[in-house]
């Protein structure tokens, strides 16, 4: 069965376009990386998925629900790590993610297991901008499997997480749906069975079109 | 999902940050002091002008001190990309609203906790009850206001310089009823009963309308 | 000519009879002199202005509800063209009043309010130029229109309560000459048609502008195919 249907995403930056007519059919339980170069419209592409832009045109039906007519429902199911980590430096890792708890109106109990899923118990009550790049990350990782998600939606997760950052994310996208844009190919190749490639087109780099491959 | 809950959460995050950072208020209460260094100057003020002049350098005090905390609101959200997370979970725009306008009148409260003795002390104004709830009804309104067009301009180019420009207008009638109110509470000619009812209806008419307009700034 | 140069003359046109019939027909004022002359093409501006911006005002509200692009087009046209007429109605204000108050300008509430109106439109434009155009940009600006609009009662009120000295609107009144009456609806009638056409052809202007985010050719690059091999 298919979680999420794409059709024709179109996204225009001003006269820039930055994504043109992608179709994508991703099914439950399914991990497909996005690949691509700078530009090339990954970043646009994940964000129209995770419901947080909506396309200048083009549909979206995630578990059956337009995604941008009923969005606040999808909101349940979809889980969003973008590349910016969206952390409020000077709460504690734990205050981020019960504050994110008190959001997604879930059991603040799910702060210690998110935590230790992404193995950040340790420094669960130090400063978020005191931790290291890699921390903030796994925290921004820990934040959006908080309401445990069946979609996650992971935005080069993998930037700044060091040498583990494979297991790391085996863990984590377990029987989950997953959409994975990365630069690392290996990668892309050892965690998703899938793969779309994204171009950018001309010099402008703004016309993209892709088909997915099997 | 309780929107109140999802307020006071919003609310308490803020103020728990500045708390840890004390980015804002320190820099807001000497931001204060220098406006009445500056309005003394400005003004020329003596023992025998200062009842005139002191509730206008009141508002102007308050109202750029505003602008200062209103607009890193957002702007902070804004870098750390944290306002797409949250709007990211299904909580209320206008509960997230509603915790940003909280914490950001709580601010000003701040600021105005440190100018109205300021005031009293420099200026020798009386510093009673009734200056207080006129500048506290204020408050609600121009917090409203001026979260909403943080929200704006977060998302806009130069938004240090198009705060003030789409805010101060929206705050004129909260500055017009005010600055009577106080006026006479120290003691001036005007009607306070009056101006204080005015501040009441400016209050429930702009807060239910930034709160109806809530969605549309903040969603993407 | 296409037709909107031709509406574009047709509207100056008319303004030119309407100034025929303000300088020639209408009689002098007994007590102002020449100067009461502006009142025709003041009062006018201030109305077409009132006008423009109810469009931002409609605009912004159906924008809001329904993301139609065309309300959105016509807000912003209304926004520019309404702050021209305010710009009008403000220098023409300021030009009577001098020798009639002897005073360029008075904090009353309608000056007041108008040069509020005046501050927020021109805020609404700068919103319009300092946003990446597309949805949002048009729904943050149709916020700022509403809000406006609704601002501009509440500072007239405030300020009325507060103090006032405009004259107040005095326009059909037994006192006023046939002729100057006639002469004040024939410019009225003139100037909404001028704002009317004004932003008509703004409104083909965004159109056309909209039309140009788009047009850049769609590039069809791309490329399906298996990831690479890491060198």
């Amino acid at each position: 069965m298919s979680l999420l249907v794409g059709n024709g995403l179109t996204h225009w930056f001003g006269r820039e376009l930055a994504l043109e007519g992608v179709d994508l059919v991703i099914d439950t339980g399914e991990h497909m990386a996005v690949l691509g170069d700078n530009g090339a419209g990954k970043t646009t592409l994940l964000r129209i998925l995770a419901t947080v832009l909506r396309p200048t045109s083009g549909q979206l039906e995630i578990a059956g629900l337009n995604a941008f007519r009923e969005r606040r429902r999808l909101r349940h199911h979809v889980g969003y790590v973008a590349h910016a980590t969206g952390l409020y430096p000077a709460l504690t890792a734990a205050e981020n993610l019960e504050f994110f708890c008190d959001l997604q109106d879930v059991s603040r109990t799910r702060v210690e297991e998110a935590l230790d899923a992404v193995g950040l118990t340790r420094v669960a009550r130090r400063r978020a901008g005191e931790l290291s790049r890699g921390m903030q990350q796994r925290l921004s990782i820990a934040r959006a499997i908080l309401h445990e998600p069946r979609l996650l939606i992971l935005d080069e997760p993998d930037a700044s997480l060091g040498d583990d950052a494979a297991e790391l994310l085996t863990q984590v996208m377990k029987d989950k749906t997953v959409v994975l844009a990365t630069h690392d190919h290996a990668l892309a190749n050892r965690l998703c069975p899938r793969t779309l490639v994204l171009r950018h087109g001309r010099s402008h780099g703004t016309a993209t079109r892709l088909r997915v491959v099997r | 999902m309780n929107p109140f809950r999802v307020a006071l959460a919003v609310a308490r995050k803020d103020i728990r940050s500045e708390w840890r950072t004390r980015e804002m208020v320190p820099a807001l209460a000497q931001f204060i002091v220098l406006a009445l260094l500056i309005g003394n100057f400005g003004f020329q003020i003596d023992a025998r002008n200062a009842p005139a002049i002191a509730p206008g350098i009141l508002w102007l005090a308050l109202v750029f001190a505003g602008l200062v905390a209103f607009g890193r609101t957002f702007a902070a959200e804004r870098e750390q990309a944290s306002l797409e997370a949250m709007l990211m979970t299904p909580a209320s725009p206008v509960a997230i609203f509603a915790g940003k306008a909280i914490a950001a009148s709580l601010l000003l409260v701040i600021c105005e906790a440190v100018l109205l003795p300021a005031l009293t002390l420099f200026f020798g104004t009386p510093f009673t009850g009734d200056v207080v709830a006129a500048v506290l009804l204020a408050t609600v309104g121009m917090a409203a206001l001026g979260v909403m067009f943080a929200a704006i301009v977060a998302r806009v180019r130069a938004r240090e310089l198009l705060l003030p420009l789409l805010t101060l207008p929206l705050w004129i009638p909260f500055i017009i009823a005010g600055g009577q109110a106080v006026q006479s509470a120290m003691g001036l000619p005007g009607n306070y009963q009056e101006a204080i009812g005015l501040l009441i209806d400016f209050d429930i008419l702009f807060v239910v309308l930034t709160s109806l307009a809530a969605r549309f700034v903040l969603e993407e | 000519m296409n037709r909107y140069e031709r509406w574009a003359a047709a509207a100056a046109a008319l303004m030119l009879v309407a100034g025929a019939a303000i300088f020639l027909y209408a009689p002098t004022d007994y007590l102002q002199g020449p100067v009461q002359r502006i009142f025709y093409l003041h009062v006018s501006s201030a109305i077409a202005a009132y006008g423009c911006f109810a469009v931002v005002l409609v605009g912004g509200i159906i924008y809001l509800r329904t993301e139609n692009v065309v309300a959105d087009r016509f807000a912003r046209a209304g926004a520019l063209v309404g702050v021209v007429f305010t710009t009008v109605t403000l220098v023409m204000g300021m030009l009577w009043a001098k020798p009639i108050w002897g005073s360029f300008w008075t904090w009353d509430a309608r000056l007041t309010s108008t040069l509020v109106l005046w501050i927020i439109y021109a805020g609404y434009l700068l919103v319009r130029r300092l946003s990446d155009p597309g949805r949002q940009a048009a729904r943050l600006a149709a916020v700022v229109g509403i809000f406006g609009f609704i601002d501009v009662p509440v500072v007239h009120f405030s300020v009325t309560w507060w103090r006032t000295q405009h004259p107040g609107p005095i326009i059909v009144n037994d006192a006023l000459p046939a002729q100057m009456l006639t002469t004040f609806f024939l410019t009225m009638a003139c100037t909404l048609v001028l704002a009317a056409v004004m932003v008509w052809v703004r409104y083909r202007i965004e159109t056309l502008t909209d039309e140009r985010q788009h047009i850049a050719e769609a590039v069809p690059v791309v490329a399906a195919r298996e990831p690479e091999p890491v060198p």
